[in-house]
C-alpha cells in the first residue's frame, strides 16, 4: 500500500523540482524570509497592508480588520468588491474562512516593539496555528510612513506589480508636489509651533512624534513638533490631568481622528480645552494618526494640513 | 471598653464621633479643592471660589474642574459606602458590594449596547444607560432569587446576582471583540474617575444620589430586623419581603446612580461599612450614618492622593481606592473576624 504513494510522492517532487529554479524569495521587515515555490497569488492581509498594496495594483482575496470594515480609517476610499473579510475585530482572524481560502502567503506589518505581526499580537499561539496555513511576512513598522511606502512598493513589485502604470506614478507625482507645498507653507511660517493630541475623558495625551511614523515624517520636513519631556514608558505619550492641559502652548493643536470627530468632541466638552491659546483661536487640525500607507491619502492629508498651516497664526503664542 | 458604658453614654460618645467625622469630612472636602495635579495657591483658590468676577485658567479649573468633582465626590462617595452597608445587611453576606449583585455588570452591559447600537459617546448618555442597566440587573437578579417557595434569601440572591454578572459580562465581551470603536470608548469608563465629569452630570445624578441617601438613612430599622434573620424578622412583626423591597430599591438608586456618574469604584462599598461597624457595633442605625460620612472621606482622600502622585497627569480614583482599600480590608480582617452579618 505505502510503496505506490511513496512512488507517486517520489515522482510528483521529481517533476516539481525543475520549477524550484523560479522559486519566489521575500525577506521582510522583521527579516524573515518566505520562499515559494511560485509566485504567490492568493493573498490575505490586514487590512493596513491592503491600503499598501491594493493602490499599486496587488488585490488581496481576503483581507483581516481590527474593526468592523467601515470604521477602519485605511480602508476608506478603496474598492474592496470580490475581497473577503477573514476577521472584523482586533486579534481575532476567522481561521475556518482564512483556511478556506487556501492562501498562498498572509501579509501583516512587523511591529518591532510588539514583536508581532498586525492582528496576531493577542496569542502566541494564534500566529502559530495561521503559519501552518500560509506563511506570515509583511513590511515593519518605524520611523517614516514614506519609508513604509516605499517597502510597500517592492513589495508590489516583486509580486509582480507594475508600478509604471499612469496612475501609480500620478500618486507618487502628487504627494512629491504636496509634500513641497507643505514645506514651503512651513518656510513661510518659521514661528509656527505644533503639538500633536488625543484624548480620554480622564486625561489628555501629548504625542511623542517619536512614537509615530508620521509625524516623524512632519518633523523630518520641517513641521516644529513639541515633544513632551515626559512620555510613558513606550515612548508614546504624556498623560496630563485636564488642570494641566495649558502646559504646551503651540500655536496649532492637532487632533487623533483614528476614530472620526470622537476624540475632538470629548476635548471641546473639556473646560480648560480652551486654556491651549491655539484652541481657544481655533487653530486645530487633523492628526491621520497611525493609519496612512499610501500615496493618495498621504498627498490627501498633507493638502488638508498645508491649508491649515496656511491659515494659522504662527505667533498666536511666543 | 464601650461593653462597660451605659447605653446612653454609648450613644452619646457614637454621636460625638459623627460630630467629628463630620468636621473631617468638611476638612477633606476644602483640600479636595485646595489640592490638585495643578498648584495654585490658596488665596486664589479662595478668590475664584468667593468671586464669581475673577477670571482665568485657574479660576476655570476650581469652578468647573474641582468643584463639581468634590461634589460628585462627596455624593458618590456617600452612595457607594451606603448601597455596600444595606447589600450586605440584606443578603447577610460581609462580602457584599455593587459588583456582587450585578449591578457594576448591568450598567456596564447597557453602556457598551448603547455605544453599539446607538453609537452614544457622551458622558451624560452613559449616566441614563449605566442607571437604567443597574435597575434591570438588580430587578433580573431579585426575580430570579425569587423563584420558589423560601423567595429571595440572601444566598439564593448572591447566587443568581454571580449568574447575572457572568450572564452580561459574556455579552459584553462578544460585542466588545467584534468591535474596536466601541471597546475604545468603553475602556474611557471601565476604570472609576472622578476626574473630567462636568456639572451636567453631577446635575443630573445629584437628585437620585440625594433621595437614595435620604432613602438609606431610614432603612437602618429594617436592616436591625432583618439581620436575625427571616424567621426572627417575622416574628417581630417585620414584613421581610417588603423590608426586602425597599432595601433593593434604596441600592439601585445608590449603586445605580453612583456607578452611571463615575463609573465602577471598587472596595470603598465593601469596606467601609466593615470599619463602621467595627466602631459602632452591630446596629444600622449607627452603621448607616458613620458609613455616609467614613465612606466620602476615604473617596475624596484617595481622589486627591491620585491627583498630585503621577504628575503632570493622574491616577484614576478607581485604582488608588483599589490600592489603599485592599490592604485597609485585610487589616479590618485580621484585626477581628469579619462580623457574622
Amino acid at each position: 500500500m505505502i510503496k505506490p504513494i511513496l512512488a507517486a510522492v517520489l515522482a510528483v517532487g521529481f517533476f516539481v523540482s525543475p520549477t524550484m529554479a523560479a522559486a519566489w524569495t521575500y525577506t521582510d521587515g522583521a527579516g524573515k524570509t518566505v520562499t515559494l515555490d511560485h509566485l504567490p497569488t492568493r493573498i490575505v492581509a490586514h487590512a493596513n497592508v491592503a491600503a499598501g498594496l491594493i493602490p499599486l495594483g496587488i488585490r488581496p482575496i481576503g483581507i483581516y480588520v481590527d474593526s468592523v470594515v467601515a470604521d477602519d480609517m485605511s480602508l476608506r476610499g478603496l474598492d474592496l468588491t470580490g475581497i473577503e473579510i477573514v476577521g472584523e475585530a482586533w486579534g481575532e482572524i476567522n481561521i475556518e474562512k482564512l483556511a478556506a481560502l487556501q492562501p498562498d502567503l498572509i501579509l501583516a506589518e512587523y511591529w518591532p516593539l510588539e514583536k508581532a505581526y498586525s492582528g496576531m499580537e493577542p496569542k502566541a499561539s494564534d500566529g502559530t496555528v495561521i503559519e501552518q496555513i500560509a506563511p506570515v511576512a509583511g513590511p515593519a513598522q518605524g520611523d517614516s510612513t514614506v519609508g513604509l511606502i516605499a517597502q510597500y512598493e517592492a513589495l508590489a513589485a516583486l509580486l509582480g506589480a507594475d508600478l509604471t502604470k499612469p496612475d501609480i506614478a500620478a500618486n507618487k507625482t502628487a504627494f512629491e508636489a504636496s509634500k513641497a507645498a507643505f514645506q514651503s507653507a512651513l518656510a513661510a511660517k518659521p514661528n509656527l509651533t505644533v503639538l500633536a493630541v488625543s484624548a480620554s475623558n480622564d486625561a489628555l495625551y501629548v504625542a511623542e512624534p517619536k512614537g509615530a511614523s508620521e509625524l516623524s515624517d512632519f518633523k523630518a520636513w520641517g513641521l516644529k513638533l513639541i515633544s513632551p519631556e515626559i512620555a510613558d514608558d513606550r515612548g508614546y505619550w504624556e498623560t496630563l490631568s485636564w488642570e494641566n492641559a495649558d502646559k504646551h502652548q503651540p500655536d496649532l493643536v492637532l487632533v487623533d481622528d483614528r476614530y472620526g470627530s470622537t476624540i475632538l468632541d470629548i476635548l471641546k466638552s473639556k473646560p480648560t480645552w480652551t486654556s491651549i491659546k491655539a484652541a481657544a483661536a481655533g487653530q486645530v487640525g487633523d492628526w491621520p494618526a497611525f493609519w496612512m500607507r499610501n500615496y493618495k491619502v498621504l498627498s490627501e492629508q498633507l493638502d488638508k494640513l498645508t491649508a491649515t498651516i496656511r491659515a494659522s497664526d504662527e505667533n498666536l503664542t511666543n | 471598653m464601650t461593653t462597660m458604658a451605659s447605653p446612653l453614654r454609648r450613644s452619646r460618645n457614637l454621636a460625638a464621633g459623627l460630630v467629628l467625622l463630620a468636621l473631617l469630612l468638611v476638612a477633606v472636602a476644602l483640600a479636595s479643592l485646595a489640592v490638585g495635579a495643578r498648584p495654585i495657591p490658596v488665596g486664589e483658590v479662595i478668590d475664584a471660589l468667593l468671586h464669581p468676577e475673577v477670571t482665568g485658567t485657574n479660576a476655570t479649573i476650581l469652578r468647573e474642574l474641582r468643584l463639581p468633582r468634590t461634589l460628585l465626590g462627596l455624593l458618590v462617595g456617600a452612595a457607594i459606602g451606603l448601597a455596600g452597608a444595606i447589600m450586605q445587611g440584606v443578603t447577610r453576606n460581609p462580602l457584599a458590594d455593587p459588583g456582587l449583585l450585578g449591578i457594576d455588570a448591568g450598567a456596564a452591559l447597557l453602556v457598551v449596547l448603547g455605544i453599539t447600537i446607538f453609537g452614544l459617546t457622551s458622558l451624560p448618555a452613559y449616566v441614563w444607560l449605566a442607571f437604567l442597566g443597574a435597575a434591570l440587573a438588580t430587578a433580573l437578579v431579585y426575580a430570579v432569587a425569587s423563584l420558589g417557595r423560601e423567595g429571595a434569601t440572601p444566598v439564593k440572591l448572591a447566587l443568581s446576582g454571580a449568574a447575572v454578572t457572568a450572564a452580561c459580562g459574556s455579552v459584553i465581551t462578544s460585542i466588545l471583540m467584534t468591535n474596536a470603536t466601541t471597546l475604545d470608548a468603553f475602556r474611557f469608563w471601565q476604570v472609576g474617575s472622578l476626574a473630567g465629569r462636568s456639572f451636567d452630570i453631577l446635575i443630573g445624578v445629584a437628585p437620585f444620589l440625594v433621595v437614595g441617601i435620604a432613602l438609606a438613612m431610614i432603612t437602618g430599622r429594617l436592616l436591625d430586623a432583618m439581620a436575625l434573620g427571616d424567621d426572627i424578622a417575622r416574628g417581630l412583626g417585620q414584613r421581610v419581603m417588603l423590608s426586602r423591597m425597599v432595601a433593593a430599591v434604596t441600592w439601585i438608586i445608590l449603586a445605580g446612580g453612583a456607578t452611571a456618574a463615575v463609573g465602577p469604584i471598587g472596595f470603598v462599598g465593601l469596606t467601609v461599612p466593615h470599619a463602621a461597624r467595627a466602631i459602632t457595633g452591630p446596629s444600622y442605625r449607627w452603621i448607616l450614618p458613620y458609613t455616609a460620612l467614613l465612606a466620602p472621606i476615604l473617596l475624596l482622600s484617595a481622589d486627591i492622593l491620585g491627583r498630585v502622585l503621577a504628575p503632570p497627569g493622574e491616577l484614576q480614583v478607581g485604582i488608588v481606592t483599589a490600592a489603599l482599600g485592599a490592604p485597609l480590608f485585610i487589616a479590618l480582617v485580621r484585626r477581628r473576624r469579619l462580623a457574622e452579618l
